[in-house]
């Protein structure tokens, strides 16, 4: 339900909403959607992309740009991810998860490709430590967390985490920090600070199971 | 990484939040293809924390984003990898199974002139050529592993600078992207981890900036024609002046 909620919210962000279905048949509207899209796409119908575009681009672009900071950079991955949703969607399998989640996924490595792409000189690491001082990332990184809907079970099960096991778990999803980068941020040596995001997550997976 | 029972969700749960190795995501991408037990903990993973994701205040995106996307869509039968990097073994469209064959008869024919071509390589060497480009290629860590001079004519010499340990099954095999809709396509492979001169892939002339890299794949090269391994070590070519 704590879902459906989520959904329903962004649900009415996203369209003109009329209030007169329940949530619930929302929900199955909104995920049959990207399926269908997925499938026009895939078919070569290029309405389908659109539709995604149209729902979805805006979030996309700031998902990117939460982790690669440059808006400029965030367009560029976004509009490469389009591409390679185009020619993968045939690929897409509706038993291996949301069509959301798919498309996310695909935005979510191309940012994180060109974060660690090495030849991105404007992204190397001394620069990403610099910036994170001024915390303003990490502020962001953390609202991610508390922006979750008050019903999230991922909101209470981060919740109670222990403060820096949450920080490293959101750090590494919504920045795309690196192990090393968490640790020199939370000030932990790294073995330290793998072995808390690994126990940080095996608690996270008990709590949602 | 060694994928167990034990560890397959926490493993799946490295992967979504992005804190696995280049090397180590390619492993997982491909082992996603034949064990669904691990697609399933990443299926599971991505949906556990996609509302971190999807509660996001939407960009304002710019008004012509949708037309650059709209004007470098390929057809879909010929829908090209974009990059080698997120490369995964290509399961084929319904219907389009003689296209994957065309790929295979090419990669093997392919291979055969790369054969033809070594032996003629001998007489061509005597000739004295300069790189047009030439890539230095880096693993994970920053640290030089080879440098590629492509000389535009079909060959390419590859120089190791380090020792790779490359199991008795597998084979190093070197890469290109001439361009995103061409995708990856292979330079040839390094037989026991030996600096080599490639030739016969005829390929595009080099570009500036065009990106190397050699992958490890099982003996004999990759099966399906693209990047299947982990990527060893990965470089953007400078054009030779």
């Amino acid at each position: 339900m704590s879902a459906a909620k989520t959904a329903e919210m962004e649900y009415s962000q996203l369209r003109e909403y009329s209030g007169r279905e329940d949530s619930l048949t929302l929900v199955t509207d909104q995920s049959t959607d990207f399926e269908a899209a997925l499938a026009a796409c895939a078919k070569g119908d290029r309405s389908g992309l659109r539709d995604i575009f149209d729902a979805e681009a805006g979030r996309l672009v700031a998902v990117a740009q939460r982790i690669l900071k440059r808006r400029e950079l965030a367009e560029e991955v976004v509009q490469e991810a389009f591409i390679r949703i185009w020619t993968h969607a045939h690929q897409y399998r509706p038993e291996r998860g949301s069509a959301r989640g798919w498309i996310y996924a695909i935005v979510r490595n191309r940012a994180l490709n060109m974060l660690r792409d090495g030849s991105r000189e404007d992204l190397v690491a001394e620069d990403r430590l610099e910036t994170m001082q001024d915390g303003e990332q990490l502020e962001q990184i953390m609202a991610a967390w508390h922006r979750l809907d008050h019903n999230s079970r991922l909101k209470e099960c981060l919740g109670r985490l222990d403060e820096a096991r949450r920080r490293g778990i959101l750090m590494a999803y919504v920045g795309g920090y690196t192990h090393g980068e968490i640790a020199g941020r939370l000030r932990l040596p790294l073995g330290t600070a793998k072995s808390w995001i690994r126990r940080g997550l095996l608690t996270l997976r008990e709590c949602m199971a | 990484m060694k994928l167990s029972a034990d560890n397959l969700s926490h493993i799946a749960d490295e992967y979504v939040l992005g804190l696995l190795s280049e090397a180590e995501a390619a492993e997982v991408e491909n082992e996603i293809e034949r064990n669904s037990a691990l697609a399933n903990a990443v299926a599971e993973a991505r949906e556990r924390f996609l509302p971190l994701d999807t509660n996001i205040d939407p960009a304002a995106v710019s008004p012509d984003l949708w037309d650059s996307i709209a004007t470098r869509l390929p057809e879909q039968a010929t829908a090209a990898e974009p990059s080698i990097a997120s490369v995964s073994p290509r399961v084929p469209m319904a219907g389009n199974d003689n296209a994957r064959t065309g790929w295979r008869a090419t990669a093997i024919s392919a291979v055969a002139a790369s054969l033809m071509l070594a032996v003629g390589l001998v007489w061509s060497m005597a000739r004295v050529a300069e790189p047009l480009v030439v890539a230095v290629l880096l693993n994970e860590a920053g640290e030089v592993q080879a440098v590629v001079e492509d000389f535009g004519n079909d060959t390419a010499s590859i120089r190791l600078l380090t020792d790779f340990n490359v199991p008795a099954d597998r084979t190093m095999q070197v890469w290109t992207l001439p361009s995103r809709e061409m995708g990856p396509m292979s330079l040839g492979l390094l037989e026991d981890a030996h600096s080599a001169r490639l030739s016969g892939s005829t390929l595009p002339k080099p570009q500036d900036a065009q990106l190397y890299e050699i992958t490890l794949e099982q003996a004999g090269g990759s099966p399906t024609g693209r990047p299947t391994g982990p990527i060893l070590a990965k470089g953007f070519a400078k054009l030779a002046r």
